[in-house]
Protein backbone atom coordinates (compact mmCIF):
# COMPACT_ATOMS: atom_id res chain seq x y z
CA UNK A 1 0.00 0.00 0.00
CA UNK A 2 2.80 2.14 1.13
CA UNK A 3 4.62 1.74 -2.69
CA UNK A 4 1.36 2.68 -4.02
CA UNK A 5 0.87 5.47 -3.15
CA UNK A 6 5.10 6.41 -3.08
CA UNK A 7 4.72 5.56 -7.29
CA UNK A 8 1.38 7.55 -7.23
CA UNK A 9 3.16 10.37 -5.57
CA UNK A 10 6.21 10.17 -8.36
CA UNK A 11 3.62 10.30 -10.92
CA UNK A 12 1.89 12.97 -10.18
CA UNK A 13 5.59 14.87 -9.23
CA UNK A 14 6.67 13.54 -12.71
CA UNK A 15 3.23 15.35 -14.53
CA UNK A 16 3.42 18.48 -12.46
CA UNK A 17 7.20 18.85 -13.59
CA UNK A 18 7.34 22.26 -15.42
CA UNK A 19 9.90 22.66 -18.17
CA UNK A 20 13.52 25.16 -17.18
CA UNK A 21 12.92 28.57 -17.49
CA UNK A 22 14.37 31.19 -20.48
CA UNK A 23 15.91 34.05 -19.80
CA UNK A 24 16.61 35.16 -16.40
CA UNK A 25 18.48 37.64 -14.43
CA UNK A 26 22.34 36.84 -14.12
CA UNK A 27 22.16 34.14 -16.92
CA UNK A 28 23.74 34.48 -20.09
CA UNK A 29 21.22 35.58 -22.86
CA UNK A 30 19.52 32.67 -25.02
CA UNK A 31 21.66 33.20 -28.36
CA UNK A 32 19.16 33.25 -31.77
CA UNK A 33 19.23 35.22 -35.07
CA UNK A 34 16.39 36.15 -36.80
CA UNK A 35 15.69 38.58 -40.13
CA UNK A 36 15.63 42.09 -39.82
CA UNK A 37 14.28 45.29 -41.81
CA UNK A 38 18.09 45.93 -43.48
CA UNK A 39 17.16 42.29 -45.54
CA UNK A 40 19.95 40.81 -43.12
CA UNK A 41 20.04 38.43 -40.84
CA UNK A 42 20.71 39.51 -37.37
CA UNK A 43 22.03 37.55 -34.56
CA UNK A 44 23.13 38.21 -31.00
CA UNK A 45 26.01 36.67 -30.66
CA UNK A 46 27.34 39.54 -32.96
CA UNK A 47 26.96 42.46 -30.67
CA UNK A 48 28.68 40.46 -28.05
CA UNK A 49 31.03 43.37 -26.23
CA UNK A 50 28.25 46.10 -26.59
CA UNK A 51 25.32 46.62 -24.20
CA UNK A 52 22.11 45.08 -26.04
CA UNK A 53 18.52 46.06 -25.12
CA UNK A 54 15.73 43.55 -26.73
CA UNK A 55 12.18 45.25 -27.40
CA UNK A 56 9.78 42.69 -27.67
CA UNK A 57 6.94 45.07 -29.24
CA UNK A 58 3.94 44.82 -31.92
CA UNK A 59 1.73 47.17 -34.01
CA UNK A 60 -1.51 46.19 -32.27
CA UNK A 61 0.27 46.75 -28.46
CA UNK A 62 -0.60 50.24 -27.82
CA UNK A 63 2.12 50.33 -24.43
CA UNK A 64 4.73 49.53 -27.38
CA UNK A 65 3.41 52.18 -29.70
CA UNK A 66 4.00 54.63 -27.24
CA UNK A 67 7.43 53.98 -25.89
CA UNK A 68 8.87 53.03 -29.74
CA UNK A 69 9.84 57.11 -30.00
CA UNK A 70 11.29 57.35 -27.09
CA UNK A 71 13.60 54.29 -27.58
CA UNK A 72 14.72 55.59 -30.71
CA UNK A 73 16.16 58.89 -28.86
CA UNK A 74 17.71 56.71 -26.41
CA UNK A 75 19.19 54.90 -29.60
CA UNK A 76 20.61 57.70 -31.30
CA UNK A 77 21.97 59.54 -28.40
CA UNK A 78 23.96 55.96 -26.87
CA UNK A 79 24.03 54.07 -30.20
CA UNK A 80 27.44 55.19 -30.75
CA UNK A 81 28.98 54.55 -27.54
CA UNK A 82 28.25 50.60 -27.43
CA UNK A 83 24.47 50.83 -27.25
CA UNK A 84 22.33 48.43 -29.33
CA UNK A 85 18.58 48.04 -29.20
CA UNK A 86 16.94 45.00 -31.00
CA UNK A 87 13.31 45.64 -31.49
CA UNK A 88 11.73 42.18 -32.01
CA UNK A 89 8.41 42.04 -33.66
CA UNK A 90 6.23 39.31 -32.74
CA UNK A 91 3.60 39.56 -35.46
CA UNK A 92 3.37 36.71 -37.51
CA UNK A 93 2.55 38.95 -40.53
CA UNK A 94 5.27 41.97 -40.83
CA UNK A 95 3.28 44.14 -43.15
CA UNK A 96 1.39 45.78 -40.21
CA UNK A 97 4.54 46.49 -38.41
CA UNK A 98 6.06 48.08 -41.73
CA UNK A 99 3.26 50.17 -42.25
CA UNK A 100 2.84 51.79 -38.78
CA UNK A 101 6.71 52.33 -38.91
CA UNK A 102 6.51 54.15 -42.13
CA UNK A 103 4.43 56.84 -39.82
CA UNK A 104 7.32 56.49 -36.85
CA UNK A 105 10.45 55.81 -38.23
CA UNK A 106 13.34 54.26 -36.21
CA UNK A 107 16.83 53.72 -37.19
CA UNK A 108 17.78 50.88 -34.67
CA UNK A 109 17.71 47.38 -36.27
CA UNK A 110 13.83 45.67 -36.59
CA UNK A 111 13.85 42.02 -36.33
CA UNK A 112 11.18 39.79 -37.80
CA UNK A 113 9.89 37.05 -35.46
CA UNK A 114 7.19 35.87 -37.45
CA UNK A 115 7.11 32.01 -35.76
CA UNK A 116 7.44 33.11 -32.12
CA UNK A 117 10.78 31.16 -31.80
CA UNK A 118 12.45 34.10 -29.95
CA UNK A 119 9.84 35.04 -27.83
CA UNK A 120 8.94 31.68 -26.35
CA UNK A 121 13.02 31.32 -26.04
CA UNK A 122 12.64 34.62 -23.86
CA UNK A 123 9.21 33.77 -22.34
CA UNK A 124 7.94 36.81 -22.69
CA UNK A 125 5.19 37.12 -20.50
CA UNK A 126 3.50 40.30 -21.05
CA UNK A 127 4.16 43.44 -23.86
CA UNK A 128 5.83 45.04 -23.84
CA UNK A 129 8.90 43.16 -23.19
CA UNK A 130 12.44 44.77 -22.42
CA UNK A 131 15.69 42.78 -21.85
CA UNK A 132 18.70 44.59 -21.60
CA UNK A 133 21.91 42.41 -21.78
CA UNK A 134 25.37 43.77 -20.67
CA UNK A 135 28.86 42.98 -22.81
CA UNK A 136 29.41 40.12 -21.50
CA UNK A 137 26.08 38.25 -22.74
CA UNK A 138 24.55 38.36 -19.36
CA UNK A 139 20.56 39.25 -18.94
CA UNK A 140 21.19 41.75 -16.37
CA UNK A 141 17.60 43.24 -16.48
CA UNK A 142 13.49 42.01 -17.17
CA UNK A 143 11.16 44.54 -17.89
CA UNK A 144 7.48 43.64 -18.61
CA UNK A 145 5.00 46.10 -19.92
CA UNK A 146 5.66 49.90 -20.11
CA UNK A 147 3.95 52.87 -18.62
CA UNK A 148 5.45 56.77 -18.85
CA UNK A 149 8.65 57.07 -16.72
CA UNK A 150 9.63 53.48 -16.89
CA UNK A 151 11.71 54.86 -20.01
CA UNK A 152 13.86 56.41 -16.42
CA UNK A 153 14.66 52.83 -15.59
CA UNK A 154 15.81 51.60 -18.75
CA UNK A 155 18.11 54.48 -18.74
CA UNK A 156 19.61 54.00 -15.45
CA UNK A 157 20.17 50.51 -15.95
CA UNK A 158 21.88 51.46 -19.63
CA UNK A 159 24.04 53.93 -17.68
CA UNK A 160 25.17 51.11 -14.96
CA UNK A 161 25.59 48.82 -18.07
CA UNK A 162 27.70 50.73 -20.21
CA UNK A 163 30.19 51.88 -17.64
CA UNK A 164 31.15 48.21 -17.08
CA UNK A 165 33.74 46.60 -19.17
CA UNK B 1 -21.68 -20.39 -24.44
CA UNK B 2 -21.99 -18.30 -21.13
CA UNK B 3 -19.90 -20.64 -18.99
CA UNK B 4 -16.99 -20.66 -21.71
CA UNK B 5 -16.84 -16.79 -21.47
CA UNK B 6 -16.67 -17.18 -17.73
CA UNK B 7 -13.92 -19.36 -17.81
CA UNK B 8 -11.74 -16.97 -19.86
CA UNK B 9 -12.39 -13.86 -17.21
CA UNK B 10 -9.27 -12.48 -15.55
CA UNK B 11 -8.80 -13.13 -11.82
CA UNK B 12 -10.07 -10.19 -9.52
CA UNK B 13 -6.96 -8.94 -8.16
CA UNK B 14 -5.58 -9.04 -11.97
CA UNK B 15 -8.97 -6.47 -13.23
CA UNK B 16 -7.91 -4.62 -10.23
CA UNK B 17 -4.61 -3.54 -10.88
CA UNK B 18 -5.37 -3.01 -14.73
CA UNK B 19 -7.97 -0.58 -13.32
CA UNK B 20 -5.47 0.94 -11.06
CA UNK B 21 -2.77 1.60 -13.58
CA UNK B 22 -5.47 2.70 -16.33
CA UNK B 23 -6.61 5.64 -13.67
CA UNK B 24 -2.95 6.62 -12.97
CA UNK B 25 -2.58 6.92 -16.91
CA UNK B 26 -5.35 9.02 -16.91
CA UNK B 27 -4.24 11.11 -14.21
CA UNK B 28 -1.26 11.85 -16.05
CA UNK B 29 -2.98 12.78 -18.47
CA UNK B 30 -5.04 15.31 -16.22
CA UNK B 31 -2.37 16.62 -14.52
CA UNK B 32 -0.31 17.15 -17.33
CA UNK B 33 -2.98 19.42 -18.37
CA UNK B 34 -2.72 21.23 -14.92
CA UNK B 35 0.80 21.71 -15.01
CA UNK B 36 0.58 23.83 -18.29
CA UNK B 37 -2.66 26.30 -17.85
CA UNK B 38 -1.16 29.39 -17.50
CA UNK B 39 -2.08 32.21 -19.87
CA UNK B 40 -3.91 29.69 -23.06
CA UNK B 41 -3.22 32.76 -25.38
CA UNK B 42 0.66 34.00 -25.15
CA UNK B 43 1.07 37.95 -24.42
CA UNK B 44 2.64 37.74 -28.21
CA UNK B 45 -0.49 36.01 -29.95
CA UNK B 46 -2.67 38.73 -28.44
CA UNK B 47 -2.92 39.72 -31.75
CA UNK B 48 -7.00 39.28 -32.91
CA UNK B 49 -7.66 40.25 -29.07
CA UNK B 50 -5.99 43.65 -29.42
CA UNK B 51 -7.72 44.53 -32.20
CA UNK B 52 -10.75 46.94 -31.45
CA UNK B 53 -13.67 45.56 -32.99
CA UNK B 54 -12.75 42.86 -29.91
CA UNK B 55 -14.29 45.43 -27.78
CA UNK B 56 -17.62 45.42 -26.72
CA UNK B 57 -18.10 49.16 -26.76
CA UNK B 58 -15.87 51.57 -28.14
CA UNK B 59 -16.86 54.38 -25.98
CA UNK B 60 -13.79 53.96 -22.95
CA UNK B 61 -16.19 56.76 -20.68
CA UNK B 62 -19.07 54.89 -21.35
CA UNK B 63 -17.71 51.30 -20.81
CA UNK B 64 -16.46 52.06 -17.97
CA UNK B 65 -19.58 54.04 -16.40
CA UNK B 66 -21.26 50.63 -17.14
CA UNK B 67 -18.73 48.32 -15.97
CA UNK B 68 -18.91 50.26 -12.67
CA UNK B 69 -22.97 49.77 -12.49
CA UNK B 70 -23.03 46.45 -13.05
CA UNK B 71 -20.03 45.60 -10.53
CA UNK B 72 -21.99 47.67 -8.04
CA UNK B 73 -25.02 45.27 -8.50
CA UNK B 74 -23.53 42.29 -8.71
CA UNK B 75 -21.57 43.17 -5.55
CA UNK B 76 -18.56 41.38 -7.68
CA UNK B 77 -15.62 43.20 -10.23
CA UNK B 78 -13.09 42.12 -12.70
CA UNK B 79 -13.29 39.35 -15.87
CA UNK B 80 -14.42 42.01 -17.88
CA UNK B 81 -11.35 42.66 -19.81
CA UNK B 82 -11.73 46.56 -19.55
CA UNK B 83 -8.45 47.66 -18.53
CA UNK B 84 -5.26 47.33 -20.36
CA UNK B 85 -4.29 48.50 -24.23
CA UNK B 86 -4.10 44.47 -25.37
CA UNK B 87 -0.43 44.58 -23.74
CA UNK B 88 -0.87 41.66 -22.03
CA UNK B 89 0.59 43.51 -18.40
CA UNK B 90 -2.47 43.97 -16.25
Amino acid sequence: MKSRSAVLALGAALCLALPAFGASSGKPAPQFELPSNSGKEVSLAQYRGDVVMINFWASWCAPCRQEMPLLESMYRQYGKRGFVLLGVNVEPDSNAANNWLKQTPVTFPVLYDRDSKVSQLYEVSGMPTTIMIDRKGNVRMIHVSYKPGDENGYMSSLMALIREN
Amino acid sequence: MRRATQGRRAPPGRLARGAALAMLALACIGLTGCGTIEPWVKPYEREHFADPIMSLNRDPVSSVYMEHVFESREGARGATGGVGGGCGCN
